[in-house]
């Protein structure tokens, strides 16, 4: 059984580095040798394609479309870490893009209730409504011993039924009608930036991230300095539970709308998330180069049907699907925390 | 449980450490876990009902709770009564005199609709679980059944100017069709099983990208070069009717061929046969539950990974197939969730593909009776896929059970749980459990 503290790991921790760097240098490679044919050859697709990638809006939407990856996946990367593999954050980002529409409607946007501004309570209900499903999942893989990629399934599978369910309840149909309020790409950026800043301070310099993770490569261990393996992995999961409430609030009130047809609105940005912080290796930054990498590809095709491209939007969408495989089987097997999946029982 | 134990290191990925106590459990005791999680499903579904009908706005109540005099716009009750009795065609009698309605017979339209959805969840399910077996969890049925039945409906188009019309003919197209619909869906499946046989990457993940892919892909091709003239949905041409699973004894309206219902249980026997009784069986079951024993024992792991998942994904193919030269007729981009549906077929059968019968039929209660509660309440629909979604929690729990089990007493047992909704049907599971619930479970 490895220690995460040892030197063996922190050699890791600096290899984990160096692989985040290449990452971050391929990209940036990538967008340089964009921006010398597009302007070498502006008339070309490559000088679309670099006004497409260098252009606000571009920008703007990959902000927007970012923030329940990223939000997600840091969520992901605390309840993993812990040794709960969440793969229900899909469900959580349904259940909380629903549950904020739904509060700013009742509310009512532009009003306030004691003060605090509709919008901001929509997060808040999305927050709760996703921490609460979080929590029936931690209760069930924790106390219940359930299996993680089950239960975590079921989470999907009834936010992917229960919000449409509850649209249908309150506003007749999957689809809500729209509030006509825009939380603006300014708000997502600066949320997702905080909240990885955050995270990664949180895992690295403190002792709850030091514990979360002995919760996840040796529970045993943690169980010895007498912290309880149980509230480190419920605190873990929790913490997913908000992160993406965040995220799936974010990404309803940036269009004011919640969209309950087929896969949802969310359409495996859950999923993605999950993919997102395996590329980055469970570190909060790579997360977010990972997650921008994703939505900015989902920025460049919208774009690039705007611009009136013969290419049909459907298979364009197909792309970051595509991409999330090819990447799963260049990085292949991560660095997986040691006692993710299992129970701990606590040697009384 | 083995999974708890810290010390089961190296060897098997934590996969299939996850997956094998849940594959390893006695049949009695997924059986009395299966019904208990129904039932506690169908309560929190009721409590659901009940709630979301007093929030709702409606002009009456459609029923008034006891004693309290509180108005609520769905009334629970009725909703599980049109769910079952709709889904069979109302064979009882409610609110009349005498139990059963005397102008009932097996052959009318919803239970055909309802053995419709059986039969195409039997593939599904079949799917899910041979997989399953392996230690592999194949999210990807859904997208495998895309393709598969996009391959039949092409094939099947293609072939059919060759041969001169006719029933010889029909039989020719449905059986290179599904062949066709095996094949697509299982090179579909054999995708992720190559990328976690040979890149190691997670099957779980893959599986659920390529159902988007497969989904946008078939899309695109249909919507660009397949697509009907003068349809207004993106859907194929439909195949002749001769090339159709022909629906003898029950209204053609149904979409329901029984002998495609015949054919699902001979997959279901012929799967059992294969995975319990033949070698491919045998390094399929032990790669499933310890994937490093097996490889040990001189069983190529990658392979049957690779394998594992090409006849998952050839049987979702196959439940494509049947769900255009049955169900549709056609292709149309609009495909049902029947690969979801599979998950929680094969999780409530145990991955037991005997067991995928009972549980595909249960299923397609379920479906069949969410079209009668769209028809006759004003609750919505999308009740059944909360439904499937809390069945499947609670199937995965099988520790809370067992804990009702231990406060209740051995005679309540896990089926306790259910106990007081249903009495009926935990009734009969219990002497199961007495048999091989707690004793062998001493472990956990």
């Amino acid at each position: 059984m490895r220690n995460p503290l040892s030197p063996a790991s922190l050699l890791e921790g600096a290899s984990e580095s160096s692989y985040v760097r290449s990452l971050v240098v391929g990209t940036v490679g990538v967008l340089a040798v964009l921006g010398v044919l597009g302007l070498a050859f502006p008339e070309s697709l490559a000088g679309d394609l670099a006004g497409i990638v260098f252009s606000t809006s571009t920008a703007t939407s990959t902000a927007r479309l970012a923030a329940p990856i990223v939000l997600a996946g840091l969520g992901g990367i605390f309840a993993e870490k812990s040794g709960v593999i969440n793969i229900g954050l899909e469900g959580l980002l349904i259940i909380s893009a629903f549950a904020s529409v739904y509060a700013a409607s009742i509310v009512g946007v532009g009003n306030a209730v004691l003060g605090v501004p509709a919008l901001a309570l929509a997060f808040l209900a999305g927050i709760a409504a996703s921490t609460f499903l979080a929590a029936v999942f931690a209760v069930v893989c924790i106390e219940f011993k359930a299996d993680q990629i089950i239960a975590g399934l079921a989470v999907w599978l009834i936010a992917l039924g229960l919000a449409p369910f509850m649209s249908t309840v309150f506003f007749g149909g999957v689809n809500t009608p729209n509030l006509g309020a825009r939380v603006g790409w300014q708000y997502s950026a600066t949320m997702v930036v905080l909240a990885t800043l955050g995270s990664w301070w949180l895992l690295n310099r403190t002792a709850f991230g030091k514990h979360l993770r002995a919760a996840g490569e040796n529970p045993k261990a943690l169980d010895t300095v007498g912290v309880s393996v149980s509230k480190v992995r419920y605190a873990g999961v929790l913490l997913s539970g908000v992160l993406s409430g965040v995220g799936g609030s974010a990404l309803a009130l940036s269009i004011g709308q919640f969209v309950g047809a087929g896969e949802t609105m969310v359409q495996g940005k859950g999923f993605i998330a999950i993919v997102a912080y395996l590329f980055g290796n469970y570190n909060p930054v790579g997360t977010l180069g990972a997650g921008a990498l994703f939505a900015g590809l989902d920025a460049v095709q919208i774009r690039l049907q705007q611009l009136g491209y013969a290419v049909p939007d459907t298979l364009v969408q197909t792309i970051p699907y595509v991409v999330v495989i090819v990447v799963l089987a260049l990085v292949g097997r991560t660095q997986i925390p040691e006692a993710a999946g299992e129970h701990y029982e606590t040697e009384e | 449980m083995s999974d708890s134990d810290p010390d089961a290191d190296g060897g098997p990925s934590v996969f299939a450490r996850v997956v094998a106590p849940f594959v390893d459990r006695s049949v009695a005791e997924r059986l009395v876990i299966s019904v208990a999680a129904i039932f506690l499903s169908i309560l929190v579904g009721f409590a659901l009902v009940l709630v979301s009908g007093r929030i709702a706005e409606c002009s009456t109540a459609a029923w008034t709770m006891p004693f309290t005099g509180l108005g609520f716009c769905y009334n629970p009750f009725e909703v599980y009564v049109v769910l079952f009795n709709g889904a069979l065609g109302y064979p009882f009698a409610v609110g009349d005199p005498g139990l059963f309605n005397p102008g009932w017979t097996p052959f009318n339209l919803s239970f055909g609709l309802t053995l419709s959805e059986t039969t195409l969840l039997i593939f599904t399910g079949l799917s899910v679980a041979v997989a399953f077996r392996a230690g592999l969890f194949n999210i990807g049925t859904q997208g495998q059944l895309v393709v598969g039945a996009l391959a039949t409906a092409l094939t099947v188009l293609a072939l059919a100017p060759l041969l001169p019309a006719g029933p010889v003919a029909g039989l020719v197209l449905i059986v290179v069709g599904t062949a066709a619909g095996a094949v697509g869906g299982g090179l579909w499946g054999a995708i992720p099983g190559a990328l976690k046989a040979y890149a190691d990457a997670n099957e779980v993940i893959t599986t659920i990208m390529l159902n988007f892919v497969a989904a946008n892909v078939a899309y695109v091709l249909v919507l660009e070069v397949f697509r009907a003239e003068g349809s207004s949905v993106v859907a194929t041409r439909y195949v002749p009717e001769y090339a159709q699973f022909p629906s003898v004894l029950f209204p053609a309206s149904t979409d329901f061929a029984l002998i495609a219902l015949l054919v699902g249980v001979a997959f279901i026997g012929g799967l059992y046969y294969f995975v319990e009784h033949t070698s491919f069986g045998y390094d399929l079951r032990t790669s499933g539950v310890q994937a490093a024993a097996a490889e040990y024992g001189g069983v190529n792991a990658k392979l049957t990974t690779v394998r594992a998942m090409t006849l998952s994904g050839a049987l979702g193919g196959v439940g494509g197939s049947v769900w255009v030269l049955m169900s549709e007729g056609r292709w149309m981009a609009s495909v049902p969730d029947l690969g979801f549906d599979g998950i929680t077929v094969s999780i409530l059968a145990g991955n037991n593909p005997i067991g995928v019968l009972p549980a595909a039929f249960l299923f397609g209660v379920l479906k069949g009776g969410a079209l009668e509660i769209g028809f006759r309440t004003d609750v919505p629909t999308e009740l059944v896929a909360v439904l499937r979604g809390l069945i499947i929690l609670f199937v995965a729990m099988p520790e809370f059970f067992r804990m009702v089990g231990r406060y209740t007493g051995v005679a309540g047992g896990p089926g306790g749980a259910g106990g007081a909704s249903g009495a009926s049907g935990s009734g009969s599971a219990d002497p199961d459990e007495s048999a091989g619930g707690d004793g062998g479970e001493a472990d956990a």
